[in-house]
């Protein structure tokens, strides 16, 4: 048998795996779209209409887009917030010698949380009677006192982007920790003797060797905010209203609250698109030096 | 326009001692060369200069100002590093323009600055690439322009010709002996290259393991040597250094003796004898004969490495003179060129 075969056959197994659990509902999600399918009319799979689930979604569905500028809101704050605490992080535990290893340990530890754990614990300290959080917040700032988070737009919004940026910023404060550490110490050494003040040794000189590590960081992190899920459910529920549903929970709700599978999977299909697109261009950035 | 001062200066890591009670002055315009192996200090004590390690005591003075507690760019400092680095994201040009740019040096006048600069080095066909697409040689050359590039009150030099081909050396060795008459910048330069110190140094401090051994010009480094290890370091190929005794002025180790060294009676003397006051002959015709263990053709000379028991002796003989591997030859010192050193101590002797 030669090489190239062997190889083949020893692939074989996963190589099916994947085909049957990521191919294969693919294509029928795919094939679904085009369909029209409501499980409150039948529970079979309707005729064939084109992509009308689609210009159902883009042209006559108002929910549609106001989903989609929550979910664009979210993106933005959301990966914009990690990533500025993550560098914050980073930065100063690169800095400090002592107790290093302890408070790293800490940090990692919201990451190491269950989603769905993160999304109660912090409903919970949110709550104005009995909540943490919400009982200092309104001790330190008396209008705050007995503020209903989960009925103010802009304060469930903030809750939903505080969890995820508490829950995802250890992960890439790790990340760019170990993109600072790989710049050679002595091009910021040289910049400083150059004259340049901290700021601006940061900005001309550590920002520009980082920047590959730090693109790779905010694609990746933008297919995690829209495909945000478990923080919505244990959370907001997507509202109020639909103020904090987005693209990934408002296709749940359809499919599975409405039982339009056809229009749910049509609109699965569009984060797919947008998630494929982001993946894409992280993997060129990502592997662009690999053969 | 500055002098250097180091006042007691140590610079310890945990125990390990990088720096040791270092006190030197230097002259405002001096040409200081630190010369010595490598991990003796030298790095560190540039980078205490340049405010890029703290010292763990002593002062450093740059002129009228005490800097220890100084930021680098407080200290108005210009530093060649001995790895470069350079801005690996900025072209040649943006490199060498970076001091004049964070300055805020008008545009016009830092291009015209920049382009000196890189005349300088011979760096002008490789403004526009990155330091990625440059050599070894090419990349140090860019180092060396983004110091060059303005005129601080101290230059800091850490071996920035070490990479260069010979050629190139020689050339910028030259150009850096004409810019420190021109600019008459304090300079303190690193090097474990000897043929540089020699050239380019007002005077020559030789460093080991964090003490300096000893601060002269650069022929009283060669031609005096305080101690052991200067004359061990100093000249290429190294001094023969033999260990024996002395009687009645004469040395003697193992089958070895020379007569009319001086000094009286004493044990434990070390005789050091350069290559070139060590004359080499026909058996018989010196003052003691050696078995021939290597033969070296340089060039302009040739050097004979012979042997008689456990000594082993370099001498540098004429370019017309002929002898085998094995076979026996005669040797003799200029008495009057040998230096004497106590074994423990290391220091010197002095008759
Ligand atoms: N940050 C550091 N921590 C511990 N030891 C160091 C550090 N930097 C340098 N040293 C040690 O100090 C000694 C002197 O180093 P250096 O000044 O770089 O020598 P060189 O004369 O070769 O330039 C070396 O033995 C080196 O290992
Ligand atoms: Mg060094």
């Amino acid at each position: 048998m030669s090489q190239r075969r062997l190889a083949f056959f020893l692939l074989a197994p996963a190589l099916l795996l994947v085909a049957f659990t990521t191919i294969y509902p693919l294509i029928v999600s795919l094939w679904t779209s085009f369909h029209d399918y409501n499980l409150t009319r039948s529970l079979n799979m309707g005729p064939w209409i084109g992509v009308e689930n689609y210009t159902e979604a883009f042209k006559y569905d108002p929910d549609f887009w106001k989903v989609m500028l929550v979910t664009a809101t979210f993106v933005i704050l959301d990966v914009g917030l990690t990533m500025l605490v993550a560098l914050g992080l980073a930065v100063l535990l690169l800095r400090q010698g002592f107790g290093k290893t302890f408070l790293r340990t800490i940090l990692i530890l919201p990451f190491a949380m269950s989603p769905a754990l993160i999304g109660i614990s912090w409903r919970f300290m949110l709550n104005p009677d009995f909540g943490g959080f919400a009982r200092t917040i309104g001790a330190i700032l008396p209008f705050m006192r007995d503020v209903d988070y989960f009925a103010n737009p802009y304060l469930a919004m903030g809750a939903l982007v505080s969890s995820d940026v508490w829950h995802w910023s250890p992960y890439f404060c790790f990340m760019l920790m170990g993109g600072l550490a790989s710049i050679p110490p002595e091009t910021q050494e040289a910049a400083r003797i150059d004259g340049a003040s901290a700021w601006r040794v940061f900005r001309d000189v550590t920002l520009p060797q980082l920047k590959p590590v730090l693109v790779v960081a905010i694609i990746l992190k933008s297919v995690f905010a829209l495909k945000v899920f478990d923080a919505i459910v244990t959370m907001t529920s997507g509202g109020p209203g639909r103020e904090t549903t987005t693209l990934g929970y408002f296709a749940y709700q359809i499919g599975f609250r409405d039982y339009q599978f056809g229009y749910a999977a049509a609109l699965a299909y569009i984060l797919t698109a947008i998630m494929f697109v982001l993946s894409l261009s992280y993997m060129r950035v990502a592997f662009r030096n690999a053969p | 326009m500055a002098n250097i001062s180091f006042r007691g200066v140590t610079k310890r890591w945990g125990a390990f001692v990088g720096v040791h009670e270092l006190h030197l002055e230097v002259a405002d315009q001096e040409f200081l060369v630190l010369l010595g192996p490598s991990g003796c200090g030298k790095t560190t004590t540039m980078r205490m200069v340049a405010g890029l390690e703290d010292p763990s005591e002593g002062e450093i003075w740059i002129g009228e100002d005490v800097v220890n507690d100084m930021s680098p760019r407080e200290r108005d400092v210009a530093m060649v590093f001995q790895n470069y680095g350079l801005y690996p994201h900025m072209t040649v040009r943006d490199n060498i323009g970076y001091p004049l740019k964070v300055r805020g040096t008008p545009k016009a006048e830092a291009k015209a600055m920049i382009q000196a600069a890189a005349e300088k080095v011979e760096l002008v066909p490789f403004l526009d690439r990155k330091p990625a697409a440059l050599s070894g040689g090419q990349r140090q050359r860019v180092a060396l322009a983004r110091s060059l590039v303005r005129t601080p009150r101290v230059f800091l030099m850490d071996e920035p010709l070490s990479n260069l081909d010979a050629k190139l050396r020689v050339t910028m060795r030259a150009e850096l002996k004409h810019l420190h008459h021109e600019l008459r910048v304090t300079t303190i330069y690193v090097t474990h290259d000897q043929m540089e110190a020699m050239t380019l140094a007002t005077r020559v401090a030789v460093m080991n393991k964090g003490i300096i051994q000893q601060l002269d010009a650069p022929e009283v480094i060669y031609n005096d040597p305080a101690n052991l290890f200067v004359a061990g370091f100093i000249g290429s190929p190294s001094m023969n250094l033999v260990e024996g005794r002395l009687e009645n002025g004469g040395f003697h180790a193992g089958l070895i003796a020379v007569p009319g060294v001086g000094g009286g009676n004493r044990e434990n003397i070390v005789l050091g004898i350069r290559p070139e006051d060590v004359t080499v002959g026909a058996p018989g015709s010196g003052q003691f004969d050696m078995e021939v263990y290597t033969v070296e053709l340089t060039g302009e000379s040739i050097l004979v490495t012979a042997r008689a028991g456990k000594t082993q002796l370099t001498a540098h003989a004429d370019r017309h003179f002929r002898c085998e591997i094995g076979e026996r030859v005669g040797m003799s010192f200029d008495v009057a060129r040998t230096y004497l050193f106590d074994a423990k101590s290391e220091e010197r002797i002095r008759l």
